[in-house]
């Protein structure tokens, strides 16, 4: 069985597994699409991105580094996670935030979660990378 | 419109069908498990939200 698996990924050296990272964190799902599991990398290509949109598209705020206020800092690191479609959104001046809007909380959450999920789908892809999944 | 319900569903599903593509590699198992996680989503969420119910809100 592990050999059935190891079989489906590529051996990577160190220069293209930290390549293969930087692309799945920058593009969710890019990195599974490039170890051919297609299936896994068109849902987290769309889903990800998607609830990012949904996200800012409800008022979420993407939270500012600061180091004065710790749980603003962590949701920070949250919305960092998801990637390219963060700095896109910081560049175009979307993720202000409305407080008074009723979906504000809605929007911070899938704000959030999509960044998290990321994070997970990178270590996932670096598994794959590894042989050990 | 503000539908509550609905950003819950939406959610729900997103984050289902993530988690089933990370945690099972069959199509068919992808598909069961993406849809145990959903209903499991939206019934704990109802049950919450019942339980809560007689919690008093902005201090009515």
């Amino acid at each position: 069985m592990r050999t059935a698996t190891a079989d489906r990924s590529p051996a990577l050296d160190r220069g293209t597994l930290w390549m293969l990272c930087v692309a799945a964190w920058l593009v969710p799902g890019s990195a599974h699409l490039w170890l051919r599991r297609t299936r896994a990398g068109l849902v987290f290509l769309v889903a990800l991105p998607l609830m990012f949109a949904i996200g800012l598209a409800l008022h979420g705020r993407l939270f500012p580094f600061e180091a004065g206020e710790p749980l603003a800092l962590l949701a920070a690191c949250a919305d960092l996670g998801i990637g390219l479609p963060y700095f896109l959104a910081w560049l175009s001046g979307a993720g202000a935030g409305s407080v008074t809007a009723a979906s504000y909380e809605y929007g911070n959450s899938y704000l959030i979660v999509a960044g998290l999920l990321n994070m997970l789908v990178v270590l996932d892809a670096c598994d794959i990378a590894l042989g050990r999944k | 419109m503000t539908s509550h319900f609905l950003y819950l569903v939406i959610f729900a599903a997103l984050v289902s069908a993530v988690f089933a593509a990370l945690q099972r590699q069959e199509p068919r198992e992808q598909v069961r498990f993406g849809l145990l996680l959903f209903g499991a989503f939206i019934a704990s969420a109802l049950v919450l939200g019942w339980l809560m119910l007689p919690l008093p809100i902005g201090g009515r």
